[in-house]
């Protein structure tokens, strides 16, 4: 063995490590930094009236009820919608249209759909929903998100029943079963845990979504479950607190933010554990 | 034959064959010399051959290890278990026919000589002579994978059975003639049926070789000519 | 040797090729071929099944032998791009026919695959799954036919006190026995076995072989193997295939001990090139 060669490549391999290292030091540092600003501004404002009381006007106490409760209404109605669709039109790409071009030209616009810039979705909505409705609205705001959620949950279901070996399919088929009990009894029991996956990464994803709200279900400083009317949540209610000038609504921006951020969190923690889940089964 | 996949599979065969070679160049020489023996009644060889008969014995054991084995290790098919089940047979028949050999052997010390010994004792080597031919021959259709040949010495059998059944005859002729003759004789008979065996070994292998070549038995009757079983010689009053 | 030599030696076998009588074949291949894309990889098969007797496709990975299992319950529909030519009469019903209604057809011809297939539910509901899929049953009489199918796999006693347990926790033995279970629980006719015991430890090989000689009383039997021994341990008949064609086909015994074709025998004794 040529024992300088043997050294060169060992300084060399060495160098890369610590490049390495370096590189995931500085990422962390940014995120560790990110969440202990958020901690450090959001958790002073924590206290039992944030959950309780509403949006204030400048200037007067208050809490960001509404927008909480507002996020989560908005966020079932766009899981709602956009979870059967997206199951189905996964379904279908992955099961009955698998190998028709078809199913290719879906799979790409769906991935420009995944990637697609959320305000450019907003301003659809606001042009064919708000627009027609003269108002905004929690459904317009929840159409939105949906149209955010269905790319997730095609792309999830198709990759998840994809992944479900072709001989189970077969196996199926083999004692006489009809296509479509093969896809509800075998198919999706063993893709659930993949689907369900997806599904919570979707509601992640549309819980911090600020730009499709903007100009759908807008905001509202007031107490409303009315799906016809504008409709309070999170990230509005933290972008406008955040651009004003009192140093309150500042404050509520900050722990409306760390209340978002821990959500999405643990939402992403639990959808990380459930697909452990399936995988160790 | 293509060679196996598993080149030791084809050296473990080849191995088996050469063995079954030896013990045949063996047997045919003990056979040979028993015959010698006998005629010139020569002690000295009988001995030799009763102590050769011991490598005989020595090879069929490991014929037979091996081929153990072998089925063991390789499930042999089609061609392959047949080549290993033939040299067990093969191996089987050529330790009878070194028993054989070495049993009429032993018999030149009983035998003495005697009057009518040259001319008797003829007609045992003329058997011999002819055993030994098919055992040649079958050995030779072994090693060369001759279905042809093999058939033939399984048909040739008869001739061999013929001349001992007429050596048989002409035994007893003499022991009735004289009771003296009875111990003499009655060897003699042995050593002809000895070696009348020898040849129905060599049709055993002939069987086993056609099966080995084509995977059908060979089931037609075979000829037979030895009616010894049935012979017998008036007792001529005088 | 020459060919004269064993011509008047040889009695003519009993069965060199197999005669085609309707009664005793539960199925007979008539010249098939098979196409994937352009490729033809059946290039004009024609043997039968003998009714409630095992037949062994063996031959080089390849060959064409799963295809042909694939074929006889058309499994190969479920792709494009693949099609079958020719005539395979179930008791004397063409299923290449597109008339056929495929369901119906793999009720009756049950397929037992190389990996284990257990659906991912209990191991009551795995066998429940088939035989709801054609009968309306009161519950206690598919319990009933749960047990039985069970039973007859020699499965019953390992799993009787857990048959509300995945039928993936079993072991991979325990697995293929649950699928056959299953296939025969929907009461097939002809049942497929490919490769059944190539992921399996020799235990479980020995007590698959066990079952499929025990099922012949019941089924007519297809099994695709690798494993030469496995061949000539359980099956009655032997096809041997080569590149898409039938080179030999014959009893069993014969196959093994002196098959007619060369490349049978170079194959079976390990001699391919």
């Amino acid at each position: 063995m040529n024992a300088a060669l043997y050294h060169r490549r060992r300084r060399r391999s060495r160098i890369v490590m610590v490049l390495s290292v370096a590189a995931t030091a500085f990422g962390a540092l940014w995120l560790v930094l990110i969440l202990g600003t958020l901690v450090w501004n959001g958790a002073a404002g924590l206290s039992l009236a944030v959950f309780a009381e509403n949006t204030p006007p400048p200037g007067s106490a208050g809490g960001l009820a509404n927008a909480i409760v507002g996020s989560v209404i908005l966020t079932i109605f766009g899981i709602v919608i956009g979870t059967p669709i997206g199951i189905l039109a996964g379904t279908w790409m992955a099961e009955y249209g698998r190998y028709s071009p078809l199913s290719t030209v879906i799979r790409f616009v769906n991935d420009i759909l995944l990637s697609a810039p959320s305000i450019v979705i907003g301003l659809f909505v606001y042009e064919i929903l708000v627009v027609s409705m003269g108002h905004f609205s929690a459904w317009a705001g929840g159409a939105a998100l949906a149209m955010l959620v269905i790319p997730v949950v095609v792309r999830t279901t198709e990759d998840m029943l994809l992944l479900v070996p072709n001989t189970l399919r077969e196996a199926g088929a083999a004692i006489g079963a009809p296509r479509w009990k093969i896809i509800a009894s075998v198919g999706y029991r063993a893709a659930r845990s993949g689907i369900l996956t997806g599904i919570l990464l979707a509601v992640a994803r549309i819980t911090g979504e600020t730009a499709p709200l903007l100009f759908t279900a807008l905001n509202n400083q007031f107490w409303s479950l009315d799906p016809n009317q504008p409709m309070a949540s999170l990230p509005v209610t933290i972008f406008q607190f955040a651009l004003s000038p009192y140093a309150d609504w500042q404050q509520l921006a900050w722990t409306g933010a760390l209340i978002v951020t821990f959500a999405v969190l643990t939402l992403n923690i639990v959808a990380r554990v459930l697909s452990n889940l399936g995988g160790s089964k | 034959m293509p060679e196996h996949i598993v080149r030791s599979y084809d050296d473990e065969l080849s191995d088996l064959s050469q063995k079954i070679a030896e013990m045949g160049g063996l047997a045919e020489q003990q056979v040979a010399d028993s015959v010698v023996a006998l005629a010139r009644h020569d002690g000295e060889l009988a001995q030799r051959i009763i102590t050769a008969d011991q490598r005989i014995d020595r090879l069929q054991h490991q014929v037979e290890e091996a081929a153990i084995l072998m089925i063991a290790k390789r499930q042999p098919m089609a061609l392959d278990l047949r080549e290993i089940m033939a040299a067990i047979h093969i191996a089987n028949d050529l330790e009878r026919v070194g028993d054989l050999a070495k049993n009429t052997a032993k018999r030149v010390f009983a035998v003495e000589s005697h009057f009518a010994a040259q001319r008797l004792v003829a007609g045992v080597e003329h058997i011999a002579e002819l055993s030994l031919a098919q055992l040649k021959r079958v050995l030779d259709a072994y090693a060369d994978r001759d279905l042809a040949a093999a058939r033939d010495v399984w048909e040739r059998d008869d001739e061999i059975d013929a001349m001992y059944t007429s050596l048989f005859r002409e035994l007893l002729t003499y022991m009735m003639e004289d009771p003296r003759n009875i111990t003499f004789c009655t060897h003699l008979l042995f050593c002809a049926k000895n070696i009348e065996r020898i040849g129905d070994h060599a049709t055993n292998i002939a069987e086993t070789v056609h099966f080995l070549i084509s995977g059908v038995p060979l089931t037609e009757e075979r000829p037979k000519k030895d009616d010894s079983s049935t012979t017998s010689v008036e007792y001529a009053r005088s | 040797m020459s060919e004269a030599a064993i011509a008047t030696i040889t009695p003519t076998p009993a069965v060199a090729a197999r005669s085609f009588e309707a009664a005793k074949d539960k199925v007979s291949v008539r010249d098939l071929r098979f196409y994937y894309g352009d490729t033809l990889a059946l290039k004009g098969i024609t043997l039968a099944l003998e009714t409630r007797k095992v037949t062994a496709f063996i031959g080089p990975s390849g060959c064409g032998k799963s295809t042909l299992l694939r074929v006889l319950n058309r499994m190969y529909d479920l792709y494009p791009n693949q099609r079958a030519e020719g005539e395979v009469m179930l008791d004397g019903e063409n299923i290449l026919s597109p008339r056929q209604d495929l369901n119906l057809l793999r009720a009756r011809v049950g397929m037992v695959f190389q990996k284990p297939t257990p659906f991912p539910m209990s191991i009551f509901d795995n066998i429940a799954f088939g035989i709801q899929l054609y009968e309306r049953l009161p519950r206690s009489e598919i319990a009933d036919r749960v047990e039985a199918a069970l039973t007859r796999a020699a499965l019953w006693s390992e799993v009787k006190d857990k048959l509300r347990a995945s039928g993936l926790s079993l072991s991979g033995g325990q697995q293929q026995r649950l699928c056959i279970a299953r296939t025969i629980a929907a009461r097939p006719e002809v049942v497929l076995f490919d490769e059944p015991c190539s992921a399996l430890d020799p235990i479980s090989t020995s007590k698959i072989e066990e079952l499929i000689d025990e099922l012949k009383s019941d089924y007519t039997i297809a099994i695709v193997t690798h494993n030469m021994q496995q061949a000539a341990r359980v099956s009655d008949y032997t096809a041997f295939m080569y590149l898409g064609e039938l080179v030999e086909f014959g009893e069993t015994a014969k196959m093994f001990m002196a098959p007619a074709d060369k490349r049978t025998q170079d194959y079976i004794t390990g001699r391919f090139g």
